[in-house]
């Protein structure tokens, strides 16, 4: 993974970015214990990404930015929560992963990098959940139909539903954080003056 | 705002001590995180204490943090759950029902979460961010530590500068009407000055001759006792992921 002095600097920044997100934002929202944070910080986080994939098409450069970001939100202060830690690399390396296949940027990639990005924060609960945690996958999956109850009002017993609902929901989210970035990178692009490396 | 302060990026504080370094350090956390992780239940109070005691030796001060109310009311939320859906219901206390498999599970929850809690405050307060950056660097991620660099100083600039944006939107009523347009408006501000950030640290770079081809990666802190940390942590790691087996 080689990169050059300017395309390091435009990486530093996102992962700055994406840092500063996941230290103020991030602080707030897991604080006042909001629900659904996970997907906004995920959302806000992979759009920055994406967009600075699109400024340094190289393999390597999304997940370079989330390890800026992990590593900014590992030494901030209150930052000992290692589920953000392990999302934000986790999300990155989702996103890496989708973009390094296809080569090229594509919008269609982007897309379903930003789909199956999102999606981890629906599945991240029961990898570490009882990986660092010991909590055994059943709590967790109980955690979820609860919380699929109460704000889908759907009855506990539709647990499948619930989880394809929610899966969904994610997915979707996803998609449009891939889209969005996809627009906003060809759209900066264009405002710099800059030559457009998504068609 | 995000300060230097909020951010822990050079430091060798009390506690810490100077006989190890950065790779004892984080021989330590691996050890620590990896033991908790693999070992079976039965045996886990156990590997939790002696994780803890190590913790304890070696960065004492990772233990005041946790007293704060937030990490109590996690640790509770997360276990406490066990206690009433895993398992049959067969134990009673002040006429609560409870199961005694999940107290049993509740109480490895509480270890595993302590040990991950104490050892990731323990590394973060003991290593430098420009270390972890330095070690990184070692390991593929060529110019990292450039990147980290430039990422810690220009933290507080950014934060300012999408303060600004948000503010100028905010009063301006732009997220009045077409709320989805001010939005997108808002990222690609933020962005936008991002970008013209970078621009002038490359060119800044480039002034200064340069480039991560030819930079020395960061200094990785060294210590006397790393070597026997790492062969110790590696010894116990290999016994705790064989132990399930034997």
């Amino acid at each position: 993974m080689k990169h050059t002095t300017r395309e390091l600097a435009t990486l530093a920044v996102f992962g700055a970015l994406w840092g500063v997100v996941e230290i103020s934002l991030g602080s707030v929202l897991k604080t006042l214990n909001i629900p659904f944070s996970g997907v906004v910080l995920s959302s806000i986080g992979l759009t920055i990404a994406l967009v600075g994939r699109v400024f340094v098409p190289k393999k390597g450069s999304t997940l370079f930015i989330g390890v800026i970001a992990t590593l900014l939100k590992l030494f901030s202060i209150g930052g000992v929560i290692i589920g953000p830690m392990v999302g934000i690399l986790t999300e990155a390396l989702v996103a890496e992963i989708v973009l390094s296949i296809s080569g090229k940027p594509k919008q269609s990639t982007h897309i379903l990098a930003g789909a199956l990005g999102v999606a981890w924060v629906l599945l991240q609960p029961f990898v570490t959940g009882p990986l660092l945690f010991g909590r055994t996958v059943f709590v967790v999956w109980l955690d979820l139909i609860d919380q699929g109850a109460r704000y889908l009002g759907l009855n506990a017993a539709a647990a499948v539903w619930i989880l394809v609902i929610f899966l969904v929901v994610y997915l979707v989210i996803g998609a449009l954080v891939g889209w969005l970035a996809w627009g906003i990178a060809r759209q900066l692009q264009i405002r710099q003056g800059r030559s457009l490396t998504v068609a | 705002m995000i300060t230097a302060r909020d951010l822990q990026i050079s430091k060798l504080k009390a506690g810490s001590s100077p006989k190890l370094g950065t790779i004892g350090y984080l021989a330590i956390f691996i050890w620590s995180v990896v033991t908790v992780m693999v070992t079976p239940a039965r045996l886990l109070p156990w590997a939790a204490a002696l994780c803890l005691l190590a913790a304890a030796l070696i960065y004492p001060r990772s233990f005041q943090r946790l007293l704060r109310w937030r990490w109590l009311l996690m640790i509770i939320l997360l276990a406490l759950p066990s206690v009433f859906f895993v398992g049959a219901l067969d134990r009673s206390m002040a006429g609560i029902r409870y199961s005694s498999e999940g107290l049993t599970t509740a109480v490895q929850i509480v270890a595993r979460i302590l040990v991950v809690l104490v050892s990731v405050e323990g590394f973060t307060s003991s290593v430098d961010i420009s270390s972890v950056g330095g070690l990184l660097e070692r390991v593929g991620l060529r110019g990292l530590g450039f990147s980290i660099g430039v990422a810690l100083n220009l933290l507080p600039t950014l934060q300012q500068s999408a303060l600004n944006a948000w503010r100028s939107l905010w009063m301006r009523g732009g997220l009045r009407k077409k709320r989805w347009r001010g939005l997108r408006l808002l990222i690609m501000t933020i962005l936008s000055n991002a970008l013209g950030r970078a621009e002038e640290i490359a060119l800044a770079a480039e002034a200064r001759a340069y480039t991560p081809e030819r930079s020395r990666a960061l200094p990785v802190k060294v210590g006397r006792w790393d070597r026997m940390v790492v062969v110790l942590c590696a010894t116990g790691l290999v016994v705790a992921v064989l132990t399930p087996f034997i």
